[in-house]
């Protein structure tokens, strides 16, 4: 089975009249004139207010361990979340690239009285589901679990051993090591992620973000127990931990979950800040791989969580490329000139400054203009700012899509272990929203202008040197170019 | 670190967990015009999901015209009377509404996501592109292009991707289920827009549709809404349709194929019947259990014999679709522990050994005891999304089964005894019934 996905956006010009039944097309140049609120009549009788967005109760405490909590009661599914997050992601590696994600990886292989097929068969029996992560600033230990006691009383007392103390078996270290090693070779069939690993090197130089979360194929084999031991012992610590929960629980059951499972954790302080990376001068480097593909990536160093300019370079970037639908970029790459099935801008804030990225993949013999058409669009872009009539729209979508990203209690634990890792206020998303709502073209250009050079961008690009084409003549949708009609 | 991921998708009895389950109310109703609609009460949120499902997909395609109905899901953004190529993905975008397309080998579903007072506006354009699809021909010359790209993408530069697409075309040597949903490069080549208007005309009814809603809305308000824009929309007679239906036992198959990757994989897949296929529903629901007793979870078989007893392979999963239009595969595949110096022969025979084991010994009480308390579990998980709960419901009716089946699928898991799982293992993990893929690097052509 597979499924796919679409991506589309254009601005109304020449429609067409189907006439069921019938031979012929006519060109219906009343659809010109006639505004889409004429056209569609849900659309014009939708009120102009905004949605109603659910009310998000959240409840904030500190447990004596000093572990920071962030709760909130959904009681109408017998369910919960639990997500405890550390400032232990890859960023910490220092010069054992990968450490993190080995420590991580590790932490579900035993406990020092039971072992990975043990702990694994014991959160099963729970109908419980364990998970954990890493990423560059932290990692994640996440629990899925029912909230009747009789299940959810030996799970979290599973987690907490999970996560507190973990034994890092020998052999169980060995085996981790091979499969990671494999997941090296795995990479190496895919340019996307060999131009991202170069890209982020490229990018952040000596900055701990240059090297992947993962480690590679050097540095995974050394990397022994002790370390492990010490990684966790320095950064698994309940002052260095977040927990955020939603579900199920009542207040009382919420507070002595939090304070058990942050007993347990190491004493420890919060881990130093990530320092900020140095502005990386331009380059462009190829990678030559035998696909029937180019994959292209355009970065710079952009943003930073807690940047005021937050909000106006995110509402701007949803008008370049962010989101897929209806943006500059897809619009020009993929809409007019079908040069590719997907191409998007985006910018990852995080503790330390994140990247700005436009990633694109197209036909080989269309590389190097297309790579030329998304610079000049990039350009353009940053000269102008944004319309007038961008920014209406992608305010309205914005509003509009508040209610969706608090429609589940997996994002609603999401959205608190972002706002718990990042310090940032119980209020931050409707903030947020406020914030971006009041926002000028001007405002926007400028932030743009402020954080982004079209001339510093670091180019990798993963593919075949072929002979190149020249770009396709792009589809007009403007009137003129409807065809009068057609037979059917 | 990946974890592993149940494969499986399963259902069960709302009696029987009904103390655990939140009450759901769903409610069904048909219009004059064939139309279903099934809309499910959510109220946690003011959000609302609406799925428009086709029992249309790559297994309805001929020799030499594949890739159409995904071509087509393509061109239904291309415009319809009331709108301009594109133009319904910018009013939705506008709206802060989620929206996308997905076609498999028996469907073509169509959804939006979005803010419940937002319902109207994706009705309104959903029935317009079901009555109305415009299908210009320039939108469709740059389309295709498109699509194209999406294949190098998915396919042509992906060795996974490739494998199972070759794999699929041999593993069903009888059913439409051997057509890759993306189509071939060389159909992609040829294909016209006159192709994809008669697609349109041939499959695109109301009749041959179900609308799942599933959000904070109420019954009535939504048949107010459906009839409203879908009402006067005729019905059309649509081809019958016949079953893919598979030899029940082809013979023994294997394919070689030596690909972009460092890695060597094996894939091995047994021709079974699915839920809608089989008279015999027990071997299904027993086929079921095994995949979830093989891959089911970190202690399920694989992982816990193969990865880290063995150390045979770096991973390994299982995978059998109950819920198809016709008969399906239960498949299994692998990486060799290359590391340890295991090779696909070592592979290949290591799940030979699990597949005999099966056959051999009967699970034990308390490892099924283990999966079903993930299937109790994993329901009331599901109940997060409006998203995955509208899926199941567009996927049971799609492949001519009904969401009712919600209601009684655990008592039928329930129902299966260990010797039920011995007997499916027995009948259906032979070799007449195997197709087995070995995938090496091209450095390693002989």
């Amino acid at each position: 089975m597979m499924s796919l996905r679409i991506f589309s956006a254009s601005l109304i010009s020449a429609a067409l009249l189907f006439n069921a039944g019938c031979s012929t097309f006519t060109q219906q140049q009343a659809l010109q004139s006639n505004s889409v609120e004429q056209r569609i009549s849900s659309l014009a009788a939708l009120s102009k207010q905004s949605p109603v967005t659910r009310t998000l109760d959240i409840q904030e405490w500190r447990t004596s361990a000093g572990t920071k909590v962030l709760f909130m009661a959904a009681p109408e599914l017998p369910m919960f979340d639990l997500r405890l997050t550390f400032a232990a992601g890859s960023s910490k590696d220092q010069q054992t690239y990968g450490l993190a994600n080995l420590t991580s990886a590790m932490l579900d292989e035993g406990t020092g009285s039971l072992d990975a097929g043990q702990i694994a068969a014991r959160f099963e029996d729970l109908g419980a589901e364990f998970s954990a992560g890493s990423y560059r600033d932290m990692a994640v230990v996440s629990l899925r679990s029912l909230s009747d006691a009789k299940l959810s009383s030996p799970a979290l007392e599973l987690f907490s051993q999970v996560a507190a103390q973990p034994s890092f078996p020998a052999a169980s270290l060995a085996r981790i090591k091979n499969q990671l090693l494999a997941g090296f070779e795995y990479d190496k069939q895919n340019p996307g992620k060999l131009a991202s690993l170069a890209l982020f090197e490229q990018l952040y130089g000596e900055h701990p973000y240059a090297h992947s979360s993962s480690g590679n194929a050097e540095s995974v084999p050394g990397i022994s127990r002790q370390q492990l031991q010490e990684f966790h012992r320095n950064y698994y610590t309940a002052g260095n931990a977040q927990i955020a929960l939603v579900g199920d629980l009542s207040i009382a059951q919420a507070k002595a979950i939090s304070e058990k499972v942050s007993a347990r954790l190491p004493q420890g302080a919060a881990a130093a800040v990530t320092p900020e990376p140095v502005k990386t001068p331009a380059s462009n480097t190829h990678i030559e791989f035998p696909s029937t593909q180019t994959h292209i990536l355009l970065a710079q160093l952009s943003v930073k969580r807690g940047d005021p300019d937050y909000p106006a370079l995110f509402l701007g970037n949803q008008i370049l490329g962010g989101g897929g639908f209806g943006t500059r970029l897809m619009e020009e790459v993929r809409e007019k000139r079908g040069l590719t099935y997907g191409i998007y801008s985006s910018l990852s804030p995080m503790q330390a400054t994140g990247p700005f990225m436009i990633n694109v993949q197209t036909r080989a013999q269309l590389s190097e203009a297309t790579l030329q058409l998304v610079q000049d669009l990039l350009r353009d872009y940053l000269e102008n700012g944004p319309t007038a009539a961008e920014l209406a729209d992608a305010k309205r979508e914005s509003l509009g899509s508040f209610p969706l990203s608090a429609a589940s209690n997996s994002a609603i634990v999401g959205q608190l272990a972002a706002i718990g890792f990042y310090d940032m206020p119980l209020s931050w998303m409707s903030d947020f929203m406020q914030d971006v709502q009041a926002l000028t073209v001007e405002q926007v250009h400028a932030a743009f202008q402020r954080h982004l050079n079209p001339e510093q961008l670091v180019i990798v690009t993963a593919g075949p040197t072929v002979e190149q084409l020249p770009l396709p003549e792009p589809v007009d949708r403007s009137a003129a170019s409807a065809p009068a009609g057609r037979q059917h | 670190m990946k974890k592993y991921l149940s494969y499986i998708v399963l259902f069960f009895s709302s009696t029987f967990i009904a103390p655990l389950m939140a009450q759901t109310t769903t409610t069904e109703f048909s219009l004059d015009n064939g139309l279903k609609v099934i809309v499910r009460e959510d109220h946690r949120a003011p959000v609302v999901v609406s799925q428009l499902w086709y029992k249309v997909g790559s297994s309805y395609e001929k020799p030499g015209s594949t890739g159409l109905a995904h071509a087509l899901e393509h061109m239904m953004f291309k415009g319809s009377s009331k709108l301009g190529p594109g133009e319904s993905s910018r009013i939705l975008r506008e709206l802060g509404a989620e929206e996308n397309a997905f076609t498999s080998d028996d469907y073509t579903a169509y959804y939006q996501v979005l803010a419940r007072d937002r319902l109207a506006v994706a009705l309104e354009m959903e029935a317009d592109r079901l009555a109305s699809l415009t299908l210009p021909e320039d939108e469709f010359l740059r389309e295709i292009e498109v699509i194209k790209e999406e294949r190098r993408m998915r396919t042509d530069d992906r060795p996974s991707g490739l494998a199972y697409e070759r794999f699929k075309a041999l593993a069903y040597p009888a059913s439409g289920y051997h057509i890759p949903t993306i189509g071939w490069m060389h159909d992609l080549e040829r294909m016209t827009i006159a192709d994809l208007r008669d697609w349109h005309e041939r499959w695109y009814a109301p009749n041959n549709a179900t609308l799942v809603i599933v959000g904070d809305v109420q019954p009535d308000e939504v048949k107010t809404l459906v009839t409203r824009y879908f009402a006067k929309i005729p019905a059309r007679p649509i081809p019958a349709v016949k079953q893919p239906l598979e030899l029940a036992e082809p013979g023994q198959r294997s394919l070689t194929l030596y690909l972009k990757t460092q890695l060597p994989s094996l894939m091995m897949g047994f021709n079974v019947p699915s839920l809608s296929s089989t008279d015999k529903p027990t071997d299904v629901h027993a086929l079921r259990l095994i995949g979830a007793l093989l891959d089911g979870g970190s202690s399920s078989r694989l992982p816990a014999q193969l990865v880290r007893k063995q150390e045979l392979v770096a991973g390994a999963s299982a995978w059998y679709n109950a819920f198809a239009r016709g008969d399906s595969l239960f498949v299994l595949s692998a990486t060799p522990n290359v590391q340890k110096g295991k090779t696909l022969a070592n592979v290949e025979a290591g799940l030979w050994q699990q597949l005999k084991q099966l056959q051999d010994t009967p699970p034990s009480t308390a490892e099924l005891a283990r999966v079903r308390a993930q299937v109790v579990a994993a329901e009331v998980y599901q109940q997060d999304s409006i998203t995955s709960q509208a899926t199941q419901i567009g996927t049971l009716e799609t492949v001519g089964l009904s969401w009712r089946l919600q209601d009684t699928d655990l008592a039928a898991l329930e129902a299966v005894t260990p010797a039920d799982i011995q007997a499916a293992a027995k009948q259906f993990f032979t070799q007449s019934r195997a197709t087995t893929l070995y995938v090496h690097p091209e450095e390693a052509r002989p």
